[in-house]
């Protein structure tokens, strides 16, 4: 069994009956190396079509979990249960419990990493106030708004009104978490929440594979807001200075904010600065200031000072993105789409109305970035498959958009692999109007392919 | 990834009732098994299977049963109609199995394991007849017509379900509009099946709506044997967990009695 990947989350779906005589028969040699190569932040496994599982079968499971997560400091456990699976489980392990349990897979995502900038309003609520705190802290630093019930009574009141909040967490368990630096979007800025004293171990803690994503699919302004930070040692001046050269490449600005040098040495501060690193006392000094937000890269990415060009081993290699994208839409929708024209330019959108686009980079012997630029009725055609019933929610349709160009991706990886390319995919990123595609890919040269599908025309675009 | 096109051509190429065959469950449905094990006779492939299917141990014969007629005598009609259709099924069953890793012992097995439990589970209910227990014979079907259809298409459906935990029923039915299920009752007709038999196969799904209280109650225990199967160490290596969507809700209310009946032994797992 192989698990499914959504965004920065993994998840196994075992069905049925889960125990000690059939659980080592759902990952096989060949999973279990599947599963350790994965590049994401959580991985869990979902009991929500497990109508029975003891402890022996469970086991199987953690015990892989563990050891991913000893290897690469990710989230693990499990998701998808009801209150008396909750309960079952915690009978199991007792004190012993050193994984996470999240009630459903919507919470779960909610303390995961993502692309988005929308921060969610959480009611959240546990017996144990330390377990309170810690959801409430990791919520926020992934950049949502938790509202905490003191009680279980101001909880029960507060959740009649459910329209009132994203989500609802009870049920739910950290186990072992803050092993990776909480990550959020806010606009076109990435902010890292950093904290207490800094050292070697920030090269683990530190999500270098979604920052370099981050990079790689356009975003510019990097933020560590370290109002928590106490003091940091040099292998973590080490760190940020390699992490400043290698934005300097990409144009991409990294800030501190709230950083204070009590404890510090002020020639940290001076290696920073001659590094490239820019330091502010409060969040909103940059958030709150449209002017200097653009001059740093925060509001758009089409302010970048050196455009990425073209290169020839990107151009060889068109052919294998555009089957990619063309074979794609053939499985999904069992319809054939055919090449219109091809020229080398800036991105050119002729209707710029009722449009989705999507994006996702690739990274390693070749670099760059495809976007598809389509009219919103072929998106939800080519994504009919993944939505099943049609839809007009906007929300729905544009995470299955982002699921389509992730395939997309995973093709383009396979075809490059034939050939000896070893590239790792971006999370995908999708763009509900062409405006906010234009803000991060105006200005770029690239390969524009028109193609047309079942009447309508659509973009495909290869740039840097 | 599927197309119309290759549904209608394999419902095209589901092959007829033989003629021995559909004369020998005649003489069977109307309590003749003398006749009915002459004519079964005529067929040397069918006199074969039932040889080496009464032969086994699950039987518990210590001499080697070869008389057809002897063989009737000891199935009765209700079983004589059950192994003929699962004969029948073998004509199905592909040379080589493409998309799940399965070969025809473990296909058997599964079939044998289905029809023991599934005879458990209708004495349980009080709702043992011919019909109902024939019923089970073509639920498999389903795993071939998935093999068939999805086998050249297995690397596409796992890339779909490396981003979204898609079973082959619901892509088929997104594709389609045709599920696994509506394909087995094409075959059930097509092999003069009794329509009560392709409607209780049908509702193996678990999705169907509006049955009426009796079949209802059989599609929940159906459904719920069959993933107590799936989830058999044998049938999840060979990736059939992930052949159709669970439907937990549809078979909590049974699932206490299920155990029960199944004599599932939670201390030795």
């Amino acid at each position: 069994m192989r698990a499914t990947v959504k965004g920065r989350v993994a998840i196994f779906h075992p069905q049925g009956f889960l125990d000690g005589n059939n659980a080592p028969s759902f990952l096989t040699l060949d999973d279990i190396k599947a599963t350790e190569a994965l590049n994401v932040d959580m991985l869990l496994v979902s009991l929500k079509k497990v109508i029975f599982f003891n402890k022996n079968g469970l086991d199987v499971f953690i015990k892989l979990l563990l050891s991913i997560r000893n290897q690469k400091h990710i989230t693990v456990g499990l998701c998808d249960y009801d209150h008396t699976k909750f309960k079952t489980i915690n009978a199991f392990y007792g004190s012993n419990l050193n994984f996470s349990l999240f009630r459903s897979e919507k919470i779960a995502e909610l303390f995961a990493p993502t692309n988005k900038s929308d921060s969610k309003t959480i009611l959240l609520y546990d017996d144990d106030p330390s377990q309170r705190s810690a959801m409430a802290i990791e919520l926020f630093d992934y950049g949502h708004n938790p509202v905490i019930a003191q009680s279980k009574k101001e909880f029960n009141e507060k959740k009649q009104n459910p329209d009132l909040y994203y989500a609802v967490i009870d049920d739910t368990y950290l186990g072992l978490f803050g092993q990776k630096i909480a990550t959020r979007v806010t606009g076109n800025a990435i902010i890292y929440t950093i904290s207490n004293f800094l050292d070697a171990e920030i090269t683990n803690t530190f999500n270098i594979d979604y920052h370099n994503n981050s990079l790689n699919v356009g975003f510019r302004l990097f933020i560590f807001d370290a109002y928590k930070v106490v003091s940091m040692n040099v292998h973590a001046l080490n760190f940020f200075t390699r992490l400043a050269s290698s934005a300097a490449e990409y144009n991409a600005t990294i800030c501190f904010v709230g950083l204070t040098f009590e404890k510090t040495p002020q020639s940290f501060k001076n290696d920073l600065e001659d590094a490239g690193m820019l330091f502010f006392d409060n969040m909103d000094d940059i958030l709150k200031n449209k002017e200097l937000l653009q001059e740093l890269g925060g509001s758009s990415a089409a302010v970048t000072k050196q455009v990425r060009t073209l290169n020839k081993t990107l151009v060889n290699e068109l052919p294998h993105f555009v089957e990619a994208t063309v074979s794609t839409i053939a499985m999904m929708t069992n319809a054939k789409a055919s090449k219109e024209s091809m020229n080398v330019q800036t991105l050119e959108i002729q209707n710029t109305t009722n449009q989705y686009a999507s994006s996702i980079g690739f990274y390693g012997d070749v670099d760059g970035m495809i976007i598809l630029v389509f009219p919103k009725e072929i998106a939800k055609k080519a994504c009919e498959l993944l939505i099943g019933e049609s839809t007009e929610e906007e929300e729905i349709i544009l995470d299955s958009l982002a699921e389509f160009v992730n395939i997309i991706g995973g093709r383009a990886k396979a075809l490059l692999g034939e050939k000896k390319h070893r590239v790792n995919i971006t999370l995908p990123r999708t763009y509900h109007d062409v405006a906010s595609l234009m803000e991060m890919a105006q200005n770029k040269k690239g390969v524009q392919v028109n193609l047309s599908f079942e009447g309508s025309n659509f973009i495909f675009f290869l740039t840097r | 990834m599927v197309t119309q096109e290759q549904i209608s051509h394999y419902i095209q190429n589901i092959p007829p009732v033989p003629d021995v065959v559909k004369q020998t469950l005649g003489f069977v449905q109307s309590g003749d098994l003398i006749k009915a094990a002459k004519c079964a006779e005529q067929d040397p492939a069918l006199k074969l299977y039932l040889k080496t299917l009464i032969n086994r141990p699950i039987y518990g014969f210590r001499n080697e049963v070869s008389d057809v007629s002897q063989i009737f005598g000891i199935l009765g009609t209700s079983t004589a109609q059950q192994i003929l259709y699962h004969y029948l099924l073998t004509l199905l069953v592909p040379q080589e199995w493409k998309l799940f890793a399965l070969n025809h012992h473990a296909f058997y097995d599964l079939q044998a394991s289905l029809s023991r439990k599934w005879e458990k589970i209708l004495r349980h209910l009080n709702l043992l007849s011919r019909d109902t227990e024939s019923a089970i014979t073509l639920l498999p079907a389903s795993i071939i017509v998935c093999d068939a259809l999805f086998g050249e298409h297995k690397s596409e459906v796992e890339q779909l379900r490396s981003v979204k935990a898609l079973d082959y029923n619901t892509i088929l039915y997104r594709l389609s509009k045709q599920t696994l299920f509506d394909i087995c009752t094409v075959i059930a007709h097509k092999w003069e099946m009794s329509p009560s038999i392709s409607r209780i196969v049908h509702a193996a799904s678990g999705l169907d709506q509006n049955l009426e209280s009796k079949e209802q109650l059989l599609a929940q225990w159906i459904h719920l044997l069959l993933f107590y199967e799936l989830s058999q160490s044998p049938y999840v290596s060979a990736g059939l967990n992930e052949f159709i969507d669970f439907q937990i809700e549809f078979v909590q209310d049974i699932y206490e009695s299920f155990m029960q009946v199944v004599e599932y032994d939670e201390s030795n797992r």
